[in-house]
């Protein structure tokens, strides 16, 4: 072989491999799509108020079942609307998830950097909190502080931060020693890069797959766990609604309405479906070290 | 030996105490102690007693050491709905909740583990999909949800199992299975992937090549290997014993300790909450001591200390 | 003036056995003095564990010697991490043994040689993009692997990428840790030509730490050997070579592989590896030394001045 086509074969990048996206998870990545976008236009979408109350149209049930189209899904035993009422449940409960997911990965993450960065008894206070939180049921740790606290949606979406936070300030902190002993962070430090450049200039975007991939697994859990308190009563309280509160409020009429609280049930039930299987394909494709 | 014993008794100890300080900062935060424990129409001089037995009034540090000789006392307060102390009501309730969560952690071991084990045994087989999307649907679906979908299905619609009381044994099958099976499927899930991984290891592969029998090797093997993450999981789930019944207990108006929190939380009764908080967590850090002790017994690394460093 | 001077520098490890063992010092570094002259090469040579790198980084500054201090260009060096400390960073640099490590592998090469032009804050972009390629230039380094990432490049190639980003804001002292061990022989000699190359054409002062006899000696114009955290010969690389004083560095001289009948005979040393944490008394070499006598249990020798000017510390070498 010439030198130049010697020269160009070693300098060649290696050819990216392209795997198709399995049925499955392109499924999960549709329904998904279609939760999002129903949250996110649920004031177009629904057709009444979520308190509206039609009192001579109680306890209808849905299309297909012997309603009409006026009510699609039914009405509880208030005559409300129950696709309104799921509407603006799968808005909530999206909401509350998502932003208790972002908030413990931003909190476990930083927490997580903190202790790799200074080491000592800074390093050694968030190791015992983590195993803290990691040794206690979070159910009782949650149902303790709104018994302390009492209930309003901020408190508990800060509640549900709390939620996994330890699982992203284990990686963080794991991957952060590993990047500042020996390699990277460890050079761009010598180069004179402040503390804040290292970590989010280099440290992060790195480690961002592995969060991501834990953050889809927190994800499903806080759904099940805000839909378990509200279903309860102590989590989202009325007026407002979500998933949970709809079982939880369509259980009384389980013999003689089921469809109140099925239709909530199947999304919860799809919902957290969709988020696992496609965090156990991002896992696969991403970083198959990840339990 | 005894320094592993010794630093996991101490770690034990040490989240304990996290736990009660937790629940004394959390306490404080919320108000006046002694009005939050004691019901409102306490007579005022079992109020002042109890801010004594507390010291209130006194600096901080020294109402954290009185709180923490009270807990070890088992002061912890008296209900407000029936002004008992809470450790009775909480005591009393036990037993009902064991009688669903240890059937239910039974069905959770024996149906997961074993399935678990064979999908990976299996793997890609027609088998290991099915019962990996048992698995799968077994924790997706919340255990309020398949709760009330057996009620619907097995009491209203067939009518086979009541739906609610407790005095038939019959009133327990749906109550259990409603909390086995979504740690079922969790269990399956996690011995799959810890069977997977120790299989894939190349000491099975030459205890394979020399000629033992695969069956040999599973149980002699790969077995022990994966049951040291599968411990873990197991022992998590014991540890939460007590916490695992609180939804279902809800769903079948079962009247044990999850239930009597739920109450408890909706009436801020919180010397029921405080209670329920540390019985759950001695529970837990109970059942991780038990299964560190174990680790060390499993796994012959664990054991003991590092040999001496330098040569001779 | 020199450059880099560090005066009776120590740098002391404590290290503990378990949680409850006693805590033993572990004395890495043991009164080290040492100058290096602006565009000259020290060499630091030693065997696993003599302390060479641990010098390189008390040198940098990235760790605190416990004994002894450190000047750059006449200013103590400031303590690691601070900003001072960052400043100083274009002035000196450090390429080590392991370049895939070294470099971030999501961002290109061409990124990470600019890198440090951003971090002190020199130049505008397209300054720095002109500067990043006379760069990859100055090192051998073909424009169009630029853009690539460093996994996609081989182990000479990213090894130069290092040394150009090492080079980017023209540092007066460049600190090389084992920089060729990782790489093939063939592509060592290029390396080690281009290090001396850019060290004539850009005047750069280096202190190069390697185990590796021949390399030390191709680039040095100075070396020291070092044992144990000493420094127990140091002066011209080729009397050195040439005629060992110090029984160590006989052994060591002696078993460089040479074609043809021997020089120097070959010693074979006996006893076991040094341990640092485990320090003979008096000279640290003694239980090895093929020619030791009672003094040499006893009292540590001092580096001193032998007939030709070189330093020796060994008891039986005749001080000038």
């Amino acid at each position: 072989m010439s030198e130049q086509a010697l020269a160009q074969a070693a300098v060649a990048a290696p050819p990216r491999r392209r795997a198709a996206v399995p049925a499955g998870v392109m499924a999960a990545i549709l329904w998904l799509g279609f939760m999002v976008s129903v949250a996110l236009l649920a004031d177009v979408i629904r057709p009444y108020g979520i308190t509206a109350m039609d009192l001579r149209a109680r306890l209808q049930p849905p299309v297909g079942f012997g309603g009409d189209w006026m009510h699609p899904l039914g009405t509880d035993e208030l005559g409300r609307d129950v696709f309104s009422r799921l509407v603006e449940s799968i808005r909530m409960s999206l909401l509350i998830a998502f932003g208790a997911t972002i908030i413990a990965a931003v909190f476990g993450t930083t927490m997580g950097f903190l202790a790799a960065h200074f080491r000592g008894w800074v390093e050694q206070a968030v190791l015992m909190l983590i195993d803290f939180q990691a040794s206690m049921p979070f159910l009782i740790l949650a149902l303790s502080v709104l018994a302390f606290f009492g209930n309003s949606l901020p408190l508990f979406i800060c509640l549900m931060g709390l939620y996994g936070w330890e699982r992203h300030a284990r990686i963080s902190r794991g991957l952060a020693i590993a990047a500042n002993a020996q390699g990277y962070a460890a050079a761009v430090r010598q180069l004179g890069a402040t503390p804040m450049r290292i970590y989010l200039k280099h440290v992060l975007p790195n480690i961002a797959s592995t969060l991501i991939v834990a953050a889809t697994l927190s994800f499903p859990e806080v759904v099940l766990l805000e839909s378990g308190l509200s279903f309860l009563g102590l989590g989202v309280q009325p007026p407002m609604t979500s998933l949970g509160n709809m079982v939880g409020y369509g259980r009384e009429y389980l013999t003689r309405a089921p469809w109140i609280l099925l239709s909530p049930s199947v999304v919860i039930v799809l919902t957290t479906l969709s988020v696992s299987i496609l965090g156990d394909w991002l896992r696969d494709r991403l970083d198959p070290t990840l339990t | 030996m005894l320094r592993f014993v010794a630093t996991r008794l101490g770690r034990a100890l040490l989240t304990i105490t996290l736990v009660v300080t937790f629940a004394f900062i959390v306490l404080r935060l919320s108000g006046d102690p002694a009005l939050i424990i004691m019901s409102p129409d306490a007579p005022p001089e079992a109020l002042v007693a109890f801010r004594q037995a507390w010291g209130l009034d006194e600096p901080i540090w020294l109402q954290y050491f009185k709180y923490f000789t009270a807990i070890l006392q088992g002061e912890l307060g008296q209900s407000f709905r029936d002004g008992r102390p809470a450790i009775e009501l909480v005591a009393e309730r036990i037993p009902a909740t064991l009688t669903l969560t240890l059937p239910a952690l039974a069905l959770k071991v024996g149906l997961g583990i074993p399935a678990g084990i064979y999908a990976a045994l299996h793997r890609n087989s027609m088998t290991d999909r099915v019962v990996m999307t048992f698995a799968v649907a077994g924790f997706t679906v919340p255990s309020f949800v398949l709760g009330l979908l057996l009620v619907l299905v097995f009491a209203v619609q067939l009518g086979w199992l009541p739906s609610g009381g407790q005095d038939v044994w019959r009133n327990v099958i749906l109550p259990v299975i409603a909390m086995g099976l979504g740690g079922a499927g969790v269990l399956a899930r996690f011995t799959r992937s810890a069977m997977l991984e120790v299989l894939g290891q190349p000491y099975i592969r030459t205890a394979s090549a020399k000629g033992v029998p695969w069956g040999l090797v599973v149980r002699g093997h790969a077995l022990p290997n994966a049951a040291i993450p599968t411990v873990t999981v197991v022992g998590f789930m014991v540890g939460s014993l007590m916490a695992g019944a609180v939804v279902v207990e809800s769903v079948f108006s079962w009247p044990g300790v999850g239930r009597l929190m739920v109450v408890a939380v909706a009436n801020r009764d919180l010397a029921v909450v405080q209670c329920v908080l540390l019985l759950v967590s001695a529970t837990m850090v109970t059942s991780n001591l038990i299964v560190d002790l174990l680790y060390g017994v499993l796994d012959p690394r664990l054991r003991g200390s590092a040999p001496a460093g330098g040569g001779h | 003036m020199s450059l880099l001077s560090l005066d009776g520098v120590s740098r002391v490890y404590s290290t503990r056995r378990g949680l409850f063992g006693r805590p033993m010092p572990v004395r890495a570094v043991d009164h080290i003095s040492f100058s290096v002259a602006p565009g000259r090469t020290l060499g630091i040579v030693g065997e696993s564990g003599c302390g060479k790198s641990t010098t390189g980084r008390v040198a940098l500054g990235i760790e605190r010697p416990s004994d002894g201090g450190v000047l750059f260009n006449g200013v103590p060096m400031p303590p690691p991490g601070t900003p001072a400390w960052r400043k100083m960073r274009a002035r000196l640099q450090l390429v080590n043994q392991d370049p895939l490590g070294a470099m971030d592998r999501r961002l290109t090469v061409a990124a990470q040689v600019e890198e440090p032009l951003e971090i002190h804050g020199i130049g505008d972009r397209s300054e720095r993009r002109d500067r990043v390629a006379a760069l990859l230039r100055d090192v051998g380094l073909r424009a169009d692997l630029a853009q690539r990432h460093p996994h996609e490049l081989s182990g000479g190639q990213r090894q130069r990428a290092v040394l150009a980003r090492a080079l980017a804001t023209d540092p007066a002292l460049l600190v090389a840790d084992e920089p060729v061990s990782a790489l093939d022989v063939s592509i060592q000699a290029q390396v080690i030509n281009m290090l001396t190359d850019l060290q004539e054409a850009r005047g750069i002062a280096m202190l190069f730490i390697s185990h590796d006899l021949k390399v030390v000696r191709q680039v040095s114009h100075e070396v020291a050997v070092m044992y144990l955290g000493r420094i127990v010969e140091q002066g011209d690389p080729e009397a050195i070579f040439a005629d060992p004083l110090h029984p160590y560095s006989r052994a060591l001289v002696s078993a460089i592989p040479v074609p043809g009948p021997r020089r120097i005979e070959r010693v074979v040393l006996t006893g076991d590896p040094p341990n640092p944490a485990d320090r003979p008394s008096g000279c640290a070499f003694h239980p090895r030394c093929p020619v030791a006598v009672a003094a040499c249990a006893a009292t540590v020798p001092d580096l001193r001045e032998a007939a030709d000017g070189r330093l020796v510390a060994c008891h039986l070498v005749d001080a000038a």
